[in-house]
């Protein structure tokens, strides 16, 4: 074997030139391929903790039918005992109870639908970092009465400046129409178009005023120390308290799910085609050499090498040709997804606003798991050996008796 | 008993086509210890012969026996382990493996047997020493003349303890001192250790130098003289 492993190293240095444009394309190859695979899983988790932290957080609960109905009804109960439960757990950071309600806005100009949130400012400022979305006047006022928070699409659709009225129309708890007054505090911008154009948050103590004089909560977000942790609190959760429905963001979340699921497999995708193309120039390598070692494989065969050791010595000329070309583009990619973890990778000039309109932000930090490297490297190895068993079979054909002949 | 036996061998190439009898009806024996060249014109049929006794090609009609085995009929993949343990091969050319030094091409077939290292060593510094080529162990072929490449490929030969060596037109390629100089080696290994060699040739000097001569003509054994061994 180490013989063979000798024979193989050896021969593929035969002609520099040529495995060296071979080894520089896969060098390439693997280079972009790894470049745009941890591009996307910085894209995907950029995405996912902007989506956690921004409103989603680990775990939600909920009344049981919530989710589906929406009806103001669906409230979560016992609120106090689930609020003491939260307090008390270790593994939870912080928590915010939410109220909400979808209705319409108006203003002056003109009316629109909403999703309205009703929060407590200070716990939803723990919880998330949705206040960061602020760009103009101030979060949720404590020196305005009944402030509202809204973002910048509706500001503009609804033609409303800060300390301006907007009317809020929503059902109360028995399903009747109830309105009220609100005056612009500030404005956010998430990036997300429609989330920017429909969303606004009150507080949670004025909407209760108004749909049931007391405060209610439909929602309650919690993170916790360790996302991994969400499986078990919600599981604990839902064991606790009967008339409740806890879940984690993975749950919650048909975009995550899709997201996380992606993220595991695309990489390969994006490989095998890469690697698809480099076979071709692998097939071509190694039928030349095989096709100019036709008088040298008679002779090995002539004089006593078996067809296995044949067979096993192209494979490991081409296993190892590849290899090295893939070594050099990991390590090389390596680098790069290195240098671009730690400084971010901003793609604004070439893809402009784009990305926010989906919902991304342009300045991505890519990575590369080591599990996807290993999966690279199998599929190199594979490749490698696909590729070669065409010309290795077509060595094997040879017959010794007629190739040694002058 | 003889090591070599050939029945009524002949070889017919294209027979669908144009056939071409390269060999006809050949009945040969050959003893251990032979010194003998096949001559002949060009297309007589040599180098046919030669690959018929040595397995690697597969005759038309009759067979081949060495040491009692018949050979013909073989499978594959045992006739190549075969030829690895019973036959040494020298050919024209394109005999050594070109990323390998000298020693390495020698210690090569050993491994191929799965000799041990201490005996691979041994005799691979023995024959090349033998082969007069001490100072060229570590030189690629490439780095090597004519005459020394088909020396290390006679102590390849050597090296896997076969029963007899088949060497097709082994000088063809060599100036006249390195062909006498390949034949010296050739003929000293004879009589030293009782090597057989069956070679083929077009070069009347080295013709002289065979104890043995077989005439082919046609792919037909023409004549079979043999000259009193020397005293
Ligand atoms: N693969 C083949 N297909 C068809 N004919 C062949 C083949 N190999 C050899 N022959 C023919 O068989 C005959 C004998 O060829 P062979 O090579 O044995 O002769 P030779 O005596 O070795 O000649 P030379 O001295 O030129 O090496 C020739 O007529 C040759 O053309
Ligand atoms: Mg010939």
């Amino acid at each position: 074997m180490k013989m063979l492993l000798s024979i193989a190293w050896r021969n593929i240095w035969r002609h520099p030139g040529r495995s060296g444009v071979l080894i520089g394309s896969i060098v390439a190859g693997l280079w972009a391929g790894i470049m745009v695979s941890s591009w996307g899983n910085g894209l995907i988790d950029q995405r996912m903790n902007n989506v956690i932290n921004e409103e989603l957080t680990h775990a939600q609960i909920h009344h049981p039918e919530f989710l589906t109905e929406r009806e103001p009804r669906m409230f979560i109960e016992p609120f106090d005992e689930i609020t003491s439960f939260l307090e008390s757990d270790s593994r939870v950071k912080s928590f915010s109870p939410r109220t909400l309600l979808d209705g319409m806005v108006q203003s002056s100009a003109t009316t629109s639908g909403a999703r309205i949130i009703g929060i407590d400012k200070n716990r939803e400022r723990e919880t998330t970092i949705f206040h960061q979305n602020l760009v103009q006047g101030e979060y949720l006022s404590d020196d305005v009465r009944h402030p509202v928070f809204i973002g910048e699409k509706l500001q503009n659709k609804l033609n409303v400046e800060i300390g301006e009225r907007i009317v809020l129309t929503f059902q109360n708890l028995e399903n009747e129409i109830t309105s009220g007054a609100f005056i612009v505090s500030g404005i956010f911008r998430t990036g997300q178009t429609i989330y920017d154009e429909q969303t606004v948050y009150v507080k949670n103590e004025d909407l209760g005023e108004l749909i049931a004089d007391q405060p209610v909560y439909h929602e309650i977000a919690m993170m916790l120390h360790d996302s991994e942790l969400s499986d078990q609190i919600v599981s604990d959760l839902n064991r606790e308290f009967n008339n409740i429905s806890a879940e984690t963001w993975l749950e919650l979340s048909p975009e995550m799910r899709y997201m996380t699921q992606f993220s595991g497999t695309y990489m390969v995708y994006i490989m095998i085609v890469i690697l698809f193309a480099l076979a071709f120039g692998i097939l071509n390598t190694m039928t030349m050499a095989i096709f100019e070692r036709t008088k040298e494989l008679g002779m090995l065969m002539a004089i006593g090498m078996n067809k296995v050791r044949i067979f096993v010595m192209i494979m490991l000329e081409s296993v190892m040709l590849t290899l090295t070309g893939a070594a050099f583009g990991m390590f090389v990619g390596y680098l790069t997804v290195n240098y671009f973890n730690k400084n971010g990778l901003d793609l604004t000039a070439v893809g402009g606003d784009s990305f926010e309109i989906w919902g991304y932000g342009a300045l991505v930090y890519p990575y590369v798991t080591p599990q996807e490297y290993f999966y690279v490297t199998l599929l190199v190895i594979a490749t490698a050996m696909l590729a070669a068993v065409y010309p290795a079979l077509k060595a094997l054909k040879l017959v010794p008796g007629e190739v040694v002949r002058d | 008993m003889p090591i070599i036996t050939t029945h009524n061998l002949s070889k017919v190439y294209n027979p669908d086509t144009v056939p071409v009898h390269a060999l006809r009806d050949v009945n040969l024996e050959f003893e251990e210890g032979e010194f003998t060249t096949v001559r002949g014109p060009s297309g007589s049929g040599k180098t046919t012969l030669l690959n018929m006794i040595g397995g690697l090609d597969i005759p038309t009609e009759g067979h081949v026996e060495i040491a009692g085995t018949r050979i013909t009929g073989m499978k594959e993949s045992k006739l190549i382990e075969f030829r690895l343990n019973n036959i040494g091969f020298v050919f024209q050319a394109y005999n050594l493996i070109p990323v390998f030094t000298a020693y390495e091409n020698v210690t090569f077939i050993m491994l191929l047997q799965k000799r041990s290292k201490q005996e691979m060593k041994e005799r691979a510094h023995e024959l090349l020493s033998a082969m007069g080529l001490k100072d060229k162990l570590d030189s690629r072929p490439k780095e090597l003349s004519g005459g020394e490449q088909q020396r290390v490929a006679v102590a390849r030969a050597l090296a896997s303890r076969p029963k007899f060596i088949l060497a097709d037109e082994p000088t063809a390629n060599l100036d006249t001192d390195s062909a006498m100089n390949l034949l010296d080696m050739m003929e000293k290994m004879n009589r030293e250790e009782n090597v057989t060699f069956i070679f083929s040739t077009h070069d009347q000097r080295v013709i002289d130098r065979a104890r043995r001569v077989i005439t082919m003509v046609d792919g037909a054994i023409d004549k079979d003289e043999r000259k009193s061994p020397p005293s």
